[in-house]
């Protein structure tokens, strides 16, 4: 079915040319195939990642003041161009993404808001480069002259070298939008999502959420650049004010409208964005268009209100606002005039009531016609849930040992000195009261929160202070109390996200489909479905994440973990939330974990969970280890019965 | 050209980048406002100045100066309130970042549009309500207005943030920043709080845009270069500390009026995105904000 479409879709591209003879439809096509390679980019940072950019204007203007400024002073043509617009456009962004990335919040906004104006002003002001306001004309290549090999046709020239641009370009945007499809099919598309539901379970499993953001918005910029060439090779002339902060709001909007995270969307909101100036151009073109909406608002709606009646006043204000619309463009005198309102207006409609765009709206449409049929379930096979790992510690030594670990939050100490060792091998429980400073060690030893003293030693080296995906990556793993999934990928996924590390192929390798990327996408799914069949969830392999029941949530987080192949598992009260036949379950589980020699430390309110799986336990109170040992010794010690049932240290003395 | 004389520049070129420090240091008190709240900001920041400063210019020649301030104090705190209202309440409902950066340029550029069609596109000139000649310290030239806009950004700070920590209103607004979630569980109205906060950074942007107008011109295209200078600012100097958007402020003014005499007026507006890129790579959370310890 899609390997017809995609055919179809050639073959139309093919013949478009000749059938369609008008030069205005054929440049119009063009100019939205370019913007469509724009907006099928930033849909990875804007969709995907969820990071705003404003910049891509600029990028885009980068793109084509590269292939002008080569033209212009050095008479480089087209085909050296476009390398050297993407180099450039990926050098700016990472010159932006870099610093801005860092910190979470709107950075990125503002930044890529500045960077718009900077490079206006720029291109503006070196006029000794880019010749200043007065722009630069290019001419369009002759590619091939098809008149030699189609002399029937009797093209003209101009004509002849449009059309071969045309075929340039078409095949420019099929190549993009593989590439892109393949990207955010793979491990990196996987990324994005995961980073975007939850930035810190992202981290805890190796995958760096700076470092990925930072990838996606680099990508983005040097598909922005790519199109900038085409662009100034496409209107043959480029001036500063062609890339101005309007079209940076023009592809967000594009990308909003069609609607983000897939590949339809981007292309769609790229069509209706090159053409609305068209419509915003002709006062009775866009009263129709204002009246048709409006007709399709009245239709769904008041079709919506008899289904839902008690929306029915949520379902009227989106109605009520189209017809008004409509009556504002029967008033207007002069569409022009008021250009940017109904811009704006658009943008605030689609936040408001289609955030997720029109293809998301349309699709969830055909999802409820046509459910789609059940995925094939994934197989798996015991042969595949383990990777030997064994840690790199002398016969007798400590695998972890905490070296008076205090962690401060202003006046109140969460950790006071606390000393740990925890030997290979071994199930090591973390008890104590609520606020006895458990979770707080949990984050330290995963780096989530860098300890005011002291040191965290592992296999014999030092990680306090590194980022918790470089400390996942020398073999920690962790669950985490509040349990973290990435609620909108496939629970496969889900567990793929933890195998990132056993990836070796490389950007380059995802785009080019090279065997090595196809082998490992394959051997990661094989052991996902096999650690999944561990926890018993291979059924559920192609259900998001977020339907599981709450029990279910954990094994797979669990699992997840266990993807990375860890040494060290740090599980945060597993067990809390289970019934009594799933932990029965749980405990199975965990002893087979440690059967395979991973050492494990576990945080438990169930007491008898902890008391019959543990080897060594380890109580905190206020901070403080009040006791440590065997697991009988430590139920029986006075002050740890002080510490749960109240009463002083001394009296318990 | 004698030492004492490019002394006397510098310190002419010193004045200057103070006043226009100071308005956008009162820009970036506003965007501090609102995200202390709701971690939002409005990306239409510079089009509140912008219309305060034409209906100022609209009130200002039947009132007179200072009886069109309250007016314009007041018809900034409604334009914040409508921000507010309408892009930035749902977004934050629905937890998308994206959604309320959208919708705040969404509505920024439909107040400027809609500026345009009633004040049309040329700029404007303000009517000073001081005397236009400069006043001469030891060779140094010093506009009356430009120490009106220093005090004046001053004392709109000062009085907001004791209002903050004074009033019981203005200790809603703080208990909210501090943790939404807890402010709400007290039967605080957090939503009237953000709004509330909306409302104080647009009437902020109105009054920073009536100070510098009569010194500038003004005009429906004033707002986009003072907004983008003021996140240059928040974010140099951290989008939580009052000290460091005057210190951001008077560094960002400053070094843009060195490099305009110095290299040249084309090139005035770009070392505010080096110094922010600078920032961001040493020292993320500003010169004097302070780094936040995320909680799993």
């Amino acid at each position: 079915m899609k390997r017809i479409a995609v055919l179809a879709g050639i073959a139309a591209a093919l013949v478009f040319p000749f059938v369609v003879t008008s030069p205005y439809y054929l440049h119009l096509v063009v100019v939205i195939a370019i913007f469509s390679i724009v907006t099928l980019g930033l849909d990875i940072v804007f969709g995907y990642t969820g990071e705003v950019s404003l910049g891509h204007a600029a990028l885009f203007g980068v793109g084509a003041y590269t292939a002008g400024v080569l033209a212009f002073q050095f008479e480089i043509g087209f085909w050296l161009a476009i390398p050297a617009a993407i180099v450039v456009a990926l050098a700016f962004g990472a010159l932006l993404a870099l610093p801005a990335l860092r910190v979470t919040g709107p950075y990125l906004a503002m930044v890529t808001l500045a960077f718009g104006t900077i490079v206006a002003i720029l291109i503006n002001e070196m006029t000794f480069l880019t010749n200043g306001p007065l722009g630069i004309s290019l001419q369009k290549p002759m590619f091939v002259d098809l008149r030699t090999w189609l002399p029937f046709l009797e093209l003209s020239r101009p004509r002849m070298r449009d059309i071969a641009f045309y075929y340039v370009v078409a095949a420019s945007f099929g190549l993009v939008l593989l590439v892109v499809n393949r990207l955010l099919a793979s491990r990196y598309g996987r990324a994005f999502e995961a980073l975007r539901d939850s930035p810190i379970a992202s981290d805890c499993m190796g995958v760096s959420v700076y470092r990925h953001k930072v990838l996606a918005f680099v990508m983005s910029a040097g598909f922005a650049g790519f199109a900038g060439v085409l662009f100034a090779y496409s209107e043959q002339y480029i001036a500063p004010n062609n890339f101005s902060f309007e079209l940076s709001i023009q592809f967000l909007l594009a990308v909003t409208m069609g609607g983000r995270k897939s590949r339809v969307g981007p292309v769609l909101g790229a069509a209706i964005v090159v053409y609305l100036p068209n419509l915003l151009a002709d006062i009775d073109q866009f009263r129709a268009v204002a009246g048709g909406v409006a007709a399709i608002a009245v239709l769904a709606g008041g079709w919506r209100m008899l289904r839902v009646p008690e929306e029915r006043l949520r379902t009227a204000v989106p109605v009520v606002l189209c017809i008004g619309f409509f009556v504002f463009s029967l008033m207007l005198q002069k569409i022009t005039d008021y250009k940017l309102t109904v811009f704006g207006l658009m943008i605030l409609f689609m936040v408001y009531y289609l955030p997720e765009g029109i293809w998301g709206f349309v699709k969830a449409g055909l999802a409820r016609l046509m459910p789609s049929p059940p995925a094939a379930v994934a197989r798996g096979d015991d042969a595949h849930v383990w990777s030997a790992t064994a840690p790199v510690v002398a016969e007798g030594r400590a695998l972890l040992e905490v070296q008076t670990i205090t962690m401060q939050f202003g006046g109140l100490k969460a950790l006071d000195s606390v000393q740990l060792t925890v030997m290979p091998g071994t199930i090591h429980g973390l008890i104590g009261p609520n606020g006895s400073g458990k979770s707080t060690m949990m984050n330290v030893l995963t780096g989530i929160y860098t300890p005011t003293s002291g040191a965290v030693v592992f296999e014999g080296h030092e990680i306090q202070g590194r980022t918790p995906s470089d400390i996942a990556g020398t073999g920690i793993a962790r669950t985490f109390q509040n349990v973290q999934l990435f609620g909108e990928l496939s629970l496969l996924e889900n567990i793929m996200v933890g195998l990132n590390h056993v990836y070796r192929g490389t950007v380059g390798d995802v785009a080019l489909a090279t065997p090595r990327a196809r082998r490992e996408e394959q051997a990661a799914r094989l052991r996902a479905a096999s650690l999944l069949r561990f926890v018993g969830l291979e059924a559920l392999a192609h259900e998001e994440a977020r339907n599981l029941p709450y029990g279910k949530q954990r094994l797979l987080e669990i699992a997840r973990a266990l993807a990375l192949d860890p040494k060290l598992l740090l599980l945060d009260e597993p067990a809390a939330g289970l019934t009594a036949p799933d932990i029965r379950e749980l405990i199975d589980i965990i002893r087979k974990i440690r059967d395979h020699g991973i050492t494990l430390i576990l945080i438990e309110h169930h007491m008898d969970v902890v008391m019959t799986l543990s080897d060594t336990v380890t109580v905190l109170d206020f901070g403080q280890k009040i006791a440590e040992g065997v697991p009988a010794a430590v139920q029986a010690d006075p002050k740890v019965i002080a510490a749960y049932l109240g009463g002083s240290h001394a009296e318990a003395a | 050209m004698t030492s004492e004389y490019s002394m006397q520049v510098l310190a002419q070129l010193l004045v200057s980048g103070i006043a226009v420090g100071m308005i956008y240091g009162v820009i970036a008190f506003g965007y501090q406002l609102t995200f202390a709240t709701s971690k939002t900001l409005n990306f239409g920041q510079g089009e509140a100045l912008m219309l305060g400063s034409l209906v100022g210019l609209s009130v200002v020649t039947i009132t007179g100066y200072w009886i069109m301030l309250p007016i314009v104090l007041a018809f900034g705190m409604i334009q914040g309130a409508v921000v507010e209202r309408l892009g930035v309440r749902q977004a934050i409902k629905t937890k998308s970042e994206a959604g309320w950066i959208m919708a705040t340029i969404a509505l920024g550029i439909i107040f400027k549009n809609l500026a345009e069609n009633i004040w049309g596109r040329d700029a404007l000139k303000f009517p000073s309500p001081l005397p236009e000649a400069p006043l001469s310290f030891m060779g140094v030239n010093v506009l009356p207005m430009e120490v009106v806009i220093v005090f004046g950004a001053l004392a709109m700070m000062l009085l907001v943030e004791v209002f903050n920590r004074r009033s019981i209103y203005g200790k809603a607004v703080v208990a909210t920043a501090n943790d939404r979630d807890a402010a709400g569980l007290m039967g605080i109205n957090t939503s009237l709080v953000i709004t509330f906060s909306y409302a104080l950074s647009s009437m902020t942007a109105a009054f920073a845009g009536v100070l510098v107008a009569p010194v500038t011109l003004t005009g429906a295209s004033m707002g986009g270069a003072l907004g983008l200078k003021a996140f240059a600012v928040a974010i140099i100097g951290g989008l939580s500390s009052g000290m460091g958007v005057v210190v951001g402020g008077l560094i960002l003014g400053i070094t843009e009026t060195l490099t305009g005499y110095y290299l040249s007026t084309g090139y005035k507006d770009v070392p505010g995105l080096v110094l922010l890129l600078l920032v961001l790579s040493l020292k993320p959370s500003g010169l004097f904000g302070s780094a936040t310890i995320k909680k799993v």
